[in-house]
């Protein structure tokens, strides 16, 4: 497919994105940043040939703070050069199990809202996805702001993802975490994994085994090898399943040995202490 | 750091990094690549590639595809006037493919369209019928007695066994004795700017093929034998090309785009996409090489007995003269009375491999240097010690019979590395950090194969001097080096010089960008037109001062006689005002051994580049990374002409070996596709991917070489590959034998 046959409507307000996407449906793709659609287009793969571009809908850009949530519109993401132009809306809405911001998002309890003319509802992050590009998204629905929950003060927290270099790389294994700890002891802690299984997912035999535990080494490993054994990974061209499953039981034991040694500041490992 | 200090420089202009002369039209973005250049009233071209690995063609239809609107060609292999093949040794890799197809995303038709909309609809409706044939993926599978043949004569494209004295003598008195096979694997050259161009017949009837590329005179016989006509009504040019790295040595689009251009009569453009270059760009040559390598108890090494196998894939193009290379290299620098090796060229459907940065030695240098290494851990020596016994002194005979000319600057290279050579301190608690070392050797040129580069300079009375070379500057900086050695000659500053080159029309034949040959090559070719410039014009000197020309003394860019002076303008205006020319061209034989060693084409060679790297890397066993902390590269390159730009080309060929080492394996699925074309999937190494990379040059001085110079282009990626696997090995304890050294390997 060229560009040149491709429809591209461009609303000027979220009603009109939405009356569009009701009349439109399965044909028109939304897109915000095309980080990715820009991509599936020039592969060929795209199956919409139309594209709603949501680039000009005030209302898709802010970040609001209530007591206890951060409520972020979908165009807010800021990083440096090409992924300046991605979205978390988009991120989510491509449903990659390799997408970087979606492991957060699943610790920080994070609920999408879906939109449409004449309604809306709430999903829960956890139960947004279905399997690789898939989501429970209708078409006539629109991701118009996601909600997450406030760290408490004193949670560590961690994201790290293992690609073969440095930048520009599709994790091979990512791993998003946050952990309150009350004098040694573990009180609670939630734990993501992302690229290792159809969708990111919450590894939650991990989390439970740690509740009111003392974060000791032996904890550690243990909650390491649980993560690891959530893992449901496949074998392609960026790593093997073998591997996904041990890197996963490092990333974590690792992010979870400096917490304990309270080397929150590891740059290396991205652990800071939260705040 | 660089050694900056002027070793010959009398003028300014040598071993200075002035900065290259057409950086600010790169900077500001005016520089036109050739993919950049649009023409007026241009067809787009486009091509139909095979969707099988390996078949027979039946039947190929284009009735449908020539039908649609704003077509103007459709052109199969029955449209070729002449040769139906080229190919830089043997032209044997099809135009467009007629019986058979031995590669997925063979050339079988190409397109011409008003449009690029036409041009697509016109391949969708291009039908070929091909029977599918099994699929040789590797060296093992080409090389079963069962296995179908890819082509007539076999799976074999060349044989070669080339020996000297008695190894199994040699082995038989050996303290240890090493046996080890080692594998790299195909590597992609992944450019910014992927192969393309444009192409057009102009008022003379020229057929004018602009496209990135490496080598233009050889593109331009490549095209005439293809379309029969007279090399003379071509013209090829190649520059600026954004990145080749002997990816685009051999011809790539320039073929496409002739014949198209020729036969619709306009003017056409031909760019791949990032994908087709993934597709049907060529790569570097896998090899597998299996050594037995012997060794006395204080480390003299005693025999060398290879058995190398480099997958060429469907054809040959370099391919032969590749093996060379790793024949010529897997001896690296040293002393070795016995050998014998036993080299495979050989076929598979793994699309086309030729020239790559290194041509042959970094998949040597991999088995040697590795060898050496774990026989330093067998004898208990200090690896740099052992090849500080094993190096073969300047004036001493060569394992090829090649009397070594200077290697005082390996020598001390190695001395140098002795200091750098030192295990680092393990940054995290689940870090272990290691230390290795690899030496690199590379012949300057085409060894034994004849070799008479061209250059001309014209001295232009308005105060410019113009060099012409057909070398091409694909981002390596050659038409800087060279404009700094004729501006060292003819002592005049840089900024006087103009640079034509890789441009068939003004650039007289200097052969191409290969084989770290430009600065040898074309430089000395200029210097030689200098020399006839400047006699030349000191006759002219002479007869404008009434004297003898044994009176005149030149300084400058002045001729001076007594008290008074003219300068080369001046005379050039004189001249001129004669009617006499002012350009001056000069061929220079490249000295050469006048035979190959029996069993080779161009071994060995007369000069010599060499490297020595000391690579730390920190591995994280727990999550399977390997980071490089460090690299410190020492380089004989003789005499450096501009050191920000060597050092340079030893930075770009250290990353890009650190990406053949640890993060790059272009491979293909079971059918014979390829799997990984482009950025997303081929991981190349970035910027943040990079250690510290310490350059450093030994001071030496190469007689045969322009002021001393020999080269520098290839001599960074070589040892890349032993060099880390070295460190890793150190930090691990577990020797790597295969390439890349990837994180599943080893956790």
């Amino acid at each position: 497919m060229s560009y040149e046959s491709i429809i591209v409507y461009s609303p000027r307000s979220l009603a009109e994105a939405l009356d569009i996407l009701a009349q439109r449906r399965e044909q028109i793709r939304p897109i915000a940043g095309g980080t990715d659609v820009m991509v599936m287009i020039k592969d060929g793969v795209l199956k919409e040939k139309e594209l709603l571009n949501l680039s000009y809908v005030p209302e898709l850009s802010y970040i609001k703070e209530s007591d206890s949530s951060i409520l972020i519109a979908v165009r807010q993401i800021g990083s440096p050069q090409i992924q300046n132009l991605g979205t978390i809306g988009g991120n989510l809405g491509t449903a990659s199990p390799a997408g970087d911001s979606i492991p957060p998002l699943y610790v920080l309890n994070a609920t999408v809202k879906l939109q449409k003319v004449g309604g809306s509802r709430e999903v829960p992050i956890d139960k947004f996805f279905l399997g690789p590009r898939k989501t429970v998204r209708e078409p006539d629905e629109l991701i118009t702001e996601i909600k997450i929950e406030k760290m408490e003060p004193g949670t560590y927290y961690f994201f790290q993802k293992l690609g073969l270099r440095s930048a520009n790389a599709i994790s091979i294994v990512s791993a998003a975490g946050s952990l309150l700890l009350q004098e040694g002891t573990v009180k609670y802690l939630r734990l993501a994994l992302g690229a290792v299984a159809p969708t990111v997912i919450r590894a939650k035999d991990a989390e439970d085994a740690a509740k009111d535990q003392p974060l000791t080494e032996q904890l550690i490993d243990r909650i390491a090898r649980l993560a690891s054994e959530a893992t449901r990974p496949i074998t392609d061209i960026r790593g093997t399943a073998e591997y996904r499953r041990k890197a996963t039981y490092g990333v974590v034991y690792e992010a979870l040995y400096y917490i304990m040694k309270g080397m929150g500041k590891k740059v290396e490992y991205g652990v800071e202490s939260g705040s | 750091m660089t050694s900056t200090e002027s070793v010959v420089s009398r003028y300014e202009s040598l071993n200075r990094s002035i900065p290259r002369i057409d950086s600010e039209d790169k900077v500001r973005g005016t520089l036109l690549y050739v993919t950049d250049i649009r023409l007026e009233n241009a067809l787009y071209a486009f091509t139909f590639r095979s969707k099988v690995a390996h078949g027979k063609i039946n039947r190929i239809e284009t009735e449908d595809a020539e039908k649609v609107n704003g077509v103007k060609a459709v052109l199969t292999y029955k449209d070729i006037p002449s040769l139906n093949g080229y190919g830089a040794i043997v032209p044997e890799i099809p135009v467009l493919a007629y019986d058979k197809v031995r590669y997925y995303g063979e050339p079988i038709a190409l397109v011409a369209a008003e449009s690029v909309e036409a041009g697509l609809e016109a391949l969708s409706r291009i039908k070929v019928d091909i029977t599918p044939l099994p699929v040789i993926r590797s060296i093992e599978e080409a090389l079963d007695d069962n296995a179908p043949k890819i082509h007539e004569k076999g799976n074999i494209a060349r044989h070669t066994i080339v020996k000297k004295g008695n190894v199994d003598k040699a082995r038989a008195s050996a303290y240890v004795v090493l046996e080890r096979t080692y594998e790299t694997p195909m590597q992609k050259h992944m450019y910014l700017e992927p192969e393309g161009g444009v192409a057009y017949i102009d008022e003379n009837g020229t057929l004018n093929v602009i496209a990135g590329g490496q080598t233009p005179y050889r593109d331009k016989l490549q095209i005439a034998r293809v379309l029969g006509i007279s090399p003379d009504k071509i013209r090829v040019k190649n520059s600026p090309t954004g990145g080749a790295f002997g990816g685009k040595d051999d011809v790539t689009v320039q073929i496409h785009l002739a014949l198209l251009a020729y036969k619709t009569k306009r003017p056409v453009r031909l760019t791949w996409s990032r994908e087709e270059s993934g597709i049907a760009g060529f790569h570097r040559t896998s090899s597998k090489i299996k050594l037995r390598t012997a060794a006395a108890k204080d480390g003299t090494l005693l025999s060398n007995e290879a058995a190398i196998y480099l997958d060429s894939g469907a054809y040959q193009s370099f391919g032969p003269t590749i093996l060379d290379v790793s024949i010529e290299t897997i001896n690296g620098p040293y002393r070795v009375p016995n050998y014998y090796i036993d080299a495979y060229l050989v076929y598979t459907n793994n699309g086309l491999a030729s020239a790559f940065r290194g041509f042959g030695a970094p998949e040597s240098n991999f088995a040697i240097e590795s060898m050496m290494n774990e026989l330093a851990d067998e004898l208990k020596m200090d690896p740099i010690d052992l090849r500080l016994k094993n190096i073969l002194r300047t004036g001493e005979t060569g394992p090829f019979n090649n009397i070594i000319r200077h290697s005082e600057g390996l020598e001390e290279a190695l001395k140098r590395a002795k200091e750098v050579f030192y295990r680092p301190d393990p940054s995290t608690p689940f870090a272990r950090t290691g230390v290795g070392v690899a030496v690199a050797i590379k012949g300057v040129g085409f060894g034994t194969l004849p070799d008479f580069p061209t250059a001309a300079i014209e001295v232009v009375p308005e105060g410019k001097v113009r060099i012409m070379f057909s070398n091409v500057d694909y981002g390596q900086g050659i038409n800087t080096g060279n404009a700094q050695l004729v501006a060292e000659k003819l002592q005049i500053p840089v900024s006087q010089i103009e640079v034509y080159h890789s441009d068939t029309k003004y650039s007289p034949d200097t052969g191409g960008s290969s084989a770290s040959r430009s600065t040898f090559n074309a430089g000395n070719a200029l210097l030689a037109a200098c020399e006839k410039a400047l006699s030349e014009l000191r006759l002219e000197a002479a007869s404008y001062f009434m004297t003898s020309s044994s009176s005149v003394t030149y300084r400058g860019g002045n001729f001076y006689y007594k008290d008074r002076s003219i300068n080369i303008y001046e005379l050039a205006k004189r001249l001129r005002s004669r009617g006499k020319s002012t350009f001056f061209e000069a061929t220079y034989e490249v000295p050469r051994y006048p035979e190959p060693v029996e069993g080779t084409l161009e071994v060995p060679h007369m000069v010599y580049m060499y490297g020595v790297m000391v690579s730390k890397v920190e591995i994280d066993e727990m999550l399977g990374k390997i980071r490089p902390l460090e690299v410190d590269f020492i380089a004989d390159i003789g005499n450096v002409i501009n050191p920000a730009i060597a050092a340079g080309q030893i930075e770009g060929g250290v990353i890009q070996g650190l990406g053949y080492s640890l993060t790059e394996y272009y491979s293909y699925d079971k059918d014979g596709r390829p799997l990984n074309i482009n950025y997303t999937t081929y991981i190349v190494p970035t910027a943040k991917d990079s250690p510290m990379i310490n350059v450093e040059f030994v001071r030496t001085y190469e007689e045969l070489g322009p002021f001393g110079a020999k080269g520098v282009g290839e001599i960074g990626i070589i040892p890349v590959g032993a060099s880390i696997s070295d460190a890793v090995a150190d930090a691990i304890g577990k020797r790597p034998y295969r390439l890349p050294i990837l994180p599943w390997d080893f956790i």
